[in-house]
C-alpha cells in the first residue's frame, strides 16, 4: 500500500513536471555573511537563470538564511546578485543548479561606492537644504534618478541651460528615450536659477567628493524578509511599462510610456509580446499612460501626446482609435487618463485635457469629445491638474487634482462639479481606484500619506507612510483591506492595514520607478504587480503571508 | 458668554492663520516655485458649526454651495471649526450658500456675520447651527 502510494506520488510529481515544462524542482538555499557582521538579514539574493528574462529573489533571514521556493528555478546556470546597502557581492557570482538540491555561502564585501546604491529617497534624506528647496526634486524622478544630478559638475550657471532644456522633454521621457515637446513650454527664469543654484550646492561642481553625509534606510528586517519576488526583463530597454494589469488568464498587460505599443507579457515563460498602436501625430512623442478595462474586459489607453484614446479588443486583438476632434486638437494636446469603467451606464468614456487642466467626455455614439472645466468655479491663475480617475456605477466621475489638492466629482448627467480639499493642503492627489463599497484609495503625492474618500459619506482618512521621501504615486486595496502602495522614490513597496496601521515594506532588489501598482486578488496570498517604468522590467511581489 | 465668544475668534483667527501659512502650491515648469496668483480669488468662508445652544459639532459636513450648480465641500474639524478656501472673485458671494449636516442631526439655523465695508476678498464668516433629532 505505501509502496503503490509512492509510485503514485512520484508518478504524479512526475506528470505533473512534463505538464508545466519545468524539469525537475530544485531548491537553492544558504546564508549570507560578512566579515563586518557575519550572518545578514534583510540582504535580497537573487537568481537569473542565463538566457532567462527572469529573476527571482527571496531575503535572508534574521540567521541569514535564504530559501528559494521548491520549483521555482530550473536546473541550469544561475547568475547570483544581491541588494544590501553598503555592501556588494564577493563570491559566489555564480552557479550551477542540477537535479539536487543546492546549498550556497553568499559572502558580501564592504562597497567602495555608497552613492550608487541609493535610493532616491536616500538622496533626499542625505541633501543638505530645506523643504522647499528641495521640493521641486520630486519632479525630476519622472525621467532620472537623482544620482544624475548629484554626479554632475555643473555650476549655478551651466546648470541653467540644462534646466531649460529638459522643461521642454515630454513628461514620458526616460533616459532610454528622450521625446522633446512639439509645443515649447514657458519656464519661469526666476525659478530656474533659484533651482539651479540649490543643485549646486549637492552635486560635484566644487568638490571632487559630497560634503555631506550620505544616509542610508535600514536594511529589511523581519515581516519584509518573508517574501518572494519575481522580476520580468522586457526586450527592449526602451520599453517604459507605466500602468501594469493581470487578466483573467492570468497574463499581464501593460502601457508603454514611450512607444506606440500595448504589452502583453506571459509570466509562466517570461514571453513578451508587442501590440502597435496606430500612430496619429508622427513626430509627436510616443506612449501611452492610463490602461483600464471596461466593462467588458477590454482595455482602454489614453494616448499622451498623440492624442485621443485606444480600445483594445481583448478577443480580435485589434484597436479601434478614437481621435480627438480636429477643432481641439493642437500641438499641446496630450491625454494621460482615461475612465471607462462605467461606460455602459450613458455610453460615455472620461478623459483628460493635460494642457487646459480640463475633464474631457467621449461621446461612443458620435466619437466628439466634450471639455469640461471642473474648476471654472476656483480663482483663475492656480495650478490644477485632473489626474487619476475613478467612476461609480452611474458613470459619476471622481478625478484627483493632482496640481493642487481637491478631489473632484462631476455628476455624469448635470454637469455639477463638487470640489473636496483634501484635509492635508497641498497634498497633490495623484492615482485612485473605488472599491466595492464607495470607498475612493488615493495617494496623495506631495504629502507621502495614503487617504480614503468614502464617496457615500464624504469624509477623508489619511495615513502617513512609514519613510519619509517615499512620495506615493498609486494606491491598491486588495480583497483584505490592505493596502499597497509604490513610487518613485524608495524602491520599497508598502503594505498597510489601515484598520491597524501596521504596515511593512519590501524593498526591491534593483533601483525601481514605480507608476499604476494592481493587486491580483485571485490568489492566496495576493499578487502584487507594477512595471519598472525606467527598468524595462515587470515585477510581481509574493507576499509570504 | 462674552469670554467664549472672544476665545471661539481667537480659534478660527489661529486656524486660519495656519491655513493660509500653508498655501504654497507646486508646479511642474516652473520647478516647483509658487507660480500661482491670488488676484482671482474670491473670499473664503469659514466659522463653526454648533448645536443650538450648545458646543461645536466635529466632523461636520459643510457646504458651500452656488444657485447655478457646483459645490465646495469640507468638515469640520474637533473644534467644530470650517474653512472653504473660496470660489474665483466671479462669483458673488450672495449666491453661495453655506450648509451643514450630520447624521442624527437637522439644520436649524445659518447666521452670516455682516461684512460692512469689507474687502471683496475678505473671509465671510457664517456660522451653521445644527439640531439633534
Amino acid at each position: 500500500m505505501t509502496r503503490a502510494f509512492c509510485l503514485a506520488a512520484t508518478l504524479g510529481v512526475l506528470f505533473a513536471c512534463v505538464g508545466t515544462g519545468c524539469c525537475i524542482a530544485q531548491t537553492l538555499t544558504g546564508a549570507v555573511s560578512s566579515a563586518a557582521e557575519g550572518a545578514m538579514e534583510g540582504v535580497l539574493v537573487s537568481a537569473q537563470k542565463d538566457g532567462s528574462p527572469i529573476t527571482v529573489t527571496v531575503v535572508s533571514d534574521e540567521h541569514g538564511h535564504f530559501h528559494f521556493p521548491d520549483g521555482r528555478l530550473a536546473p541550469g546556470h544561475y547568475a547570483l546578485r544581491i541588494r544590501a546597502v553598503g555592501y556588494e557581492l564577493d563570491r559566489p557570482q555564480a552557479l550551477d543548479l542540477g537535479a539536487t538540491p543546492v546549498e550556497v555561502a553568499i559572502r558580501l564585501r564592504k562597497t567602495s561606492d555608497l552613492a550608487a546604491q541609493l535610493t532616491n529617497t536616500e538622496w533626499f534624506m542625505s541633501m543638505p537644504g530645506t523643504a522647499e528647496q528641495k521640493r521641486p526634486l520630486i519632479e525630476c524622478m519622472s525621467c532620472h534618478t537623482f544620482e544624475r544630478i548629484v554626479r554632475s559638475a555643473y555650476n549655478a550657471e551651466t546648470f541653467v541651460p540644462v534646466l531649460k532644456r529638459m522643461a521642454q522633454y515630454a513628461n514620458n521621457t526616460i533616459v532610454a528615450r528622450v521625446q522633446p515637446r512639439i509645443a515649447a513650454r514657458e519656464v519661469n527664469d526666476d525659478s530656474v536659477r533659484k533651482l539651479a543654484a540649490y543643485l549646486a550646492t549637492i552635486d560635484l561642481s566644487s568638490a571632487p567628493v559630497w560634503d555631506y553625509e550620505l544616509q542610508t534606510l535600514p536594511r529589511p528586517k523581519g515581516r519584509a524578509t518573508r517574501v518572494v519576488i519575481t522580476e520580468y526583463d522586457l526586450p527592449r530597454k526602451s520599453i517604459a511599462p507605466h500602468d501594469v494589469r493581470t487578466d483573467a488568464h492570468g497574463n499581464v498587460w501593460y502601457s508603454n510610456f514611450v512607444e506606440n505599443f500595448l504589452g502583453e507579457l506571459d509570466p509562466k515563460s517570461g514571453a513578451n509580446r508587442d501590440y502597435p498602436i496606430p500612430v496619429l501625430k508622427p513626430d509627436f512623442p510616443a506612449g501611452t499612460l492610463d490602461l483600464e478595462p471596461d466593462a467588458d474586459g477590454n482595455l482602454w489607453l489614453a494616448m499622451m501626446f498623440q492624442t485621443g484614446l485606444a480600445r483594445f479588443d481583448m478577443k480580435t486583438r485589434t484597436f479601434r482609435i478614437f481621435p480627438i476632434d480636429s477643432e481641439l486638437n493642437d500641438d499641446a494636446m496630450q491625454q494621460s487618463m482615461v475612465m471607462p469603467r462605467a461606460l455602459d451606464a450613458d455610453g460615455k468614456v472620461w478623459t483628460n485635457d493635460v494642457a487646459r487642466q480640463a475633464i474631457m467626455r467621449l461621446d461612443l455614439k458620435t466619437g466628439k469629445y466634450q471639455r469640461i472645466d471642473p474648476f471654472k468655479l476656483l480663482a483663475k491663475g492656480h495650478l490644477h491638474a485632473p489626474y487619476g480617475m475613478a467612476a461609480d456605477a452611474g458613470n459619476n466621475l471622481y478625478v484627483m487634482d493632482f496640481g493642487d489638492e481637491n478631489v473632484v466629482r462631476i455628476d455624469a448627467k448635470s454637469g455639477a462639479t463638487t470640489i473636496y480639499p483634501t484635509p492635508t493642503p497641498k497634498s497633490r492627489p495623484r492615482r485612485t481606484m473605488l472599491d466595492g463599497s464607495g470607498r475612493l484609495w488615493f495617494t496623495e503625492f506631495a504629502a507621502d500619506k495614503l487617504a480614503m474618500f468614502d464617496t457615500k459619506t464624504e469624509s477623508f482618512k489619511e495615513w502617513g507612510v512609514p519613510t519619509p521621501h517615499t512620495y506615493p504615486y498609486d494606491v491598491f486595496a486588495d480583497k483584505n483591506g490592505e493596502l499597497w502602495s509604490g513610487g518613485m522614490a524608495s524602491d520599497r513597496v508598502l503594505r498597510l492595514d489601515p484598520q491597524s496601521g501596521r504596515s511593512v515594506e519590501y524593498l526591491l532588489p534593483r533601483s525601481t520607478n514605480i507608476r499604476r501598482v494592481f493587486v491580483d486578488n485571485s490568489t492566496d496570498p495576493v499578487a502584487f504587480w507594477a512595471g519598472n517604468n525606467h527598468g524595462a522590467e515587470i515585477l510581481r511581489i509574493e507576499p509570504l503571508d | 458668554m462674552r469670554f467664549d465668544r472672544v476665545w471661539s475668534r481667537a480659534v478660527l483667527i489661529v486656524a486660519l492663520a495656519l491655513a493660509v501659512a500653508g498655501a504654497a502650491r507646486a508646479g511642474g515648469v516652473n520647478f516647483g516655485d509658487d507660480n500661482d496668483s491670488n488676484a482671482d480669488d474670491g473670499p473664503s468662508y469659514f466659522g463653526f458649526v454648533r448645536e443650538v445652544g450648545g458646543p461645536g459639532i466635529a466632523d461636520a459636513k459643510v457646504t458651500a454651495a452656488l444657485k447655478d450648480g457646483g459645490a465646495l465641500v469640507t468638515r469640520t474639524d474637533i473644534m467644530g471649526v470650517y474653512k472653504i478656501p473660496g470660489f474665483g472673485k466671479d462669483i458673488d458671494p450672495d449666491n453661495v450658500t453655506i450648509s451643514c449636516a450630520k447624521d442624527g442631526y437637522k439644520q436649524a439655523n445659518v447666521l452670516r456675520r455682516p461684512r460692512d465695508n469689507a474687502d471683496a476678498k475678505d473671509p465671510i464668516e457664517v456660522e451653521c447651527y445644527l439640531q439633534k433629532q
